[in-house]
């Protein structure tokens, strides 16, 4: 028996594949564009290839993120905080505030016993998520990246003054222009938005174990900055981008059990990897 | 000796007027650019070539805006708040309320019968509520600034921004301009997010009629147009919006230079 769990974020989807034993088979990452849905057929064409698998092998299939509605392929749609929660707690048992912070929103969830029991989640205004970074980069003239690499050279810290990520922008190109070292601006990028990440997260109240994933969280300056404006330890999970494709896998796998020992069918939608378009 | 000049230099335009006894005699407005400081010089420059002056015909000259330290020329500086209430007040004395859409904010003034500022709000951290929403926009649909009124005038359908985030708003007129929905409603829809942004700035001072509408914003005619049903009122238009706080700062080095 195998599960699978498709995660479309805005920037990035990923699946994951698992075997009864919870064993990753194989996992794949692909950056989201405009059609999800081909994309979601090519992203699973891989995985399954790189697993060995048919698409007919794999028992029950859980999309998650917000372009879930758009696997066709897919048993069923889970909310991606549901999906990080288990993914979260499945790799860190201990973890009781997730802080997720993705290209288009950021997520602060407390966790009990492996049970989401609240949140918070900011998809209204780019700077708090890591759209702000993606668009300073560019007007820096730098790679995303490197970023972490680079505010890491630091030598001192710089108040980025304008809290929307487009005057922010501005401000960036005028730093340079002044003769602002790079290093320090870009610092001081990840401390802009460590620090708006940081206010969210405190309105949940933050607890013990704190986890990190998303994409951001695979910039070790952002971490370090994150670190800084929480004040404790932050653990991050050696994939940050997969968790929640891995919870909907863990997901899948439980709602699958379970439906099987009380002898019940599961509903199964057609495992045709078809090329579907966006309008149908 | 009785040249006066205001120059109120902002964070995309630069702004400038020469008046005499109170009179409008030139105008003129660049591009802000990265130096504020040859701005300014450029803008005086030109003033005093329209009029066929020399510097030394000018009595004073007060700076204002954002880069208003980089007029190393003027006699003073002026905040832009009593700026913009004293340009609008001389060019619509019953304006009781004015809103302001510049690039990096929008201000709401309330006036006094004088013309003097009752109370103001600034709205400066956020791109979605000032008229930089608008450039964000006109870029994605290559379309010029000054374009951006008239066409979305002739949108039937406007579309439902789900977000107030310049940045988001602009990843989402991709999306609709794949999806081919016209130009038009993209930027009415634009025009529909601002005006409800700039409505309820106004709501919080309260609007007091009539209202007047000024800054680069007021050149939007659906922008205005928008506003006004939304607020459910007329605004007051002056011929030539960019240059009211400009005007203001003129006719503040008028009065500061015959009260001495």
């Amino acid at each position: 028996m195998y599960f699978a769990g498709v995660d479309i974020g805005s920037t990035m989807t990923k699946v994951v594949l698992m075997d009864k034993s919870g064993n990753l088979l194989s996992t794949v990452k692909g950056p989201t564009g405009p059609e999800h849905r081909q994309l979601a057929n090519e992203v699973m064409r891989q995985a399954l290839e790189q697993a060995s698998l048919q698409i007919d092998d794999i028992s029950y299939i859980v999309a998650t993120g917000y372009g879930r509605l758009n696997v066709p392929f897919a048993d069923r749609q889970i909310t991606e905080l549901s999906c990080h929660a288990r993914g979260v707690s499945s790799l860190f048992p201990s973890v009781r505030t997730a802080i997720d912070i993705g290209g288009q929103d950021a997520k602060c969830m407390k966790i009990d016993k492996g049970r989401l029991t609240n949140f918070v989640m900011n998809d209204k205004c780019a700077a708090g998520t890591g759209r702000f970074l993606e668009v300073t980069a560019t007007a820096l003239g730098i790679e995303l990246d490197d970023m972490g690499d680079i505010s890491l050279k630091a030598t001192k810290k710089i108040q980025i003054s304008n809290l929307c990520t487009i005057f922010a922008q501005q401000e960036v190109v005028a730093l340079l222009s002044r003769g602002e070292n790079l290093e320090n601006i870009v610092a001081g990028l990840h401390g802009a938005l460590a620090s708006r990440v940081a206010a969210l997260a405190r309105r949940l109240g933050i607890e013990p174990d704190v986890v990190l994933t998303g994409g951001v969280a695979k910039n070790t300056g952002m971490v370090r900055a994150m670190k800084g404006s929480l004040g404790c330890e932050l653990f991050v999970p050696e994939e940050p981008l997969l968790t929640g494709a891995l919870g909907a896998a863990i997901l899948a796998s439980e709602t699958y059990m379970k439906a099987v020992a009380k002898s019940e069918a599961l509903p199964t939608k057609s495992r045709r990897l078809e090329k579907a378009t966006f309008f149908s | 000796m009785s040249w006066f000049i205001g120059i109120d230099i902002g964070s995309a335009y630069s702004k400038g007027v020469i008046i005499k006894d109170f009179e409008l005699v030139a105008s003129h407005v660049i591009i802000s650019g990265a130096n504020y400081r040859t701005s300014a010089e450029a803008i005086r420059t030109e003033l005093i070539r329209q009029v066929n002056l020399s510097q030394d015909d000018i009595a004073n000259t007060v700076a204002t805006g954002a880069g208003a330290d980089n007029v190393y020329f003027a006699g003073q500086k002026a905040s832009d708040i009593v700026c913009t209430a004293r340009g609008v007040h001389y060019v619509f004395p019953q304006a009781r309320t004015v809103i302001d859409v510049a690039s990096q904010s929008t201000k709401v003034i309330r006036l006094s019968g004088e013309g003097k500022v009752a109370n103001f709000t600034v709205s400066e951290k956020c791109a979605g509520g000032s008229g930089r929403f608008i450039e964000v926009i006109a870029n994605v649909l290559r379309i010029d600034l000054s374009d951006f009124g008239p066409l979305s005038a002739r949108s039937k359908t406007p579309i439902t921004f789900s977000t107030g985030c310049a940045v988001f708003g602009e990843s989402e007129a991709i999306t609709r301009i794949s999806e081919g929905i016209p130009k038009e409603d993209i930027a009415a829809g634009v025009n529909k997010a601002l005006a409800s942004k700039i409505s309820s700035l106004v709501k919080k001072l309260k609007l007091e009629e009539p209202c007047a509408i000024c800054g680069g914003g007021a050149l939007n005619i659906a922008l205005v147009k928008t506003i006004e049903d939304v607020l459910n009122t007329t605004l007051l238009v002056p011929p030539n919006p960019q240059i009211v706080t400009a005007l203001g700062a003129a006719i503040i080095a008028t009065t500061s230079a015959t009260s001495e």
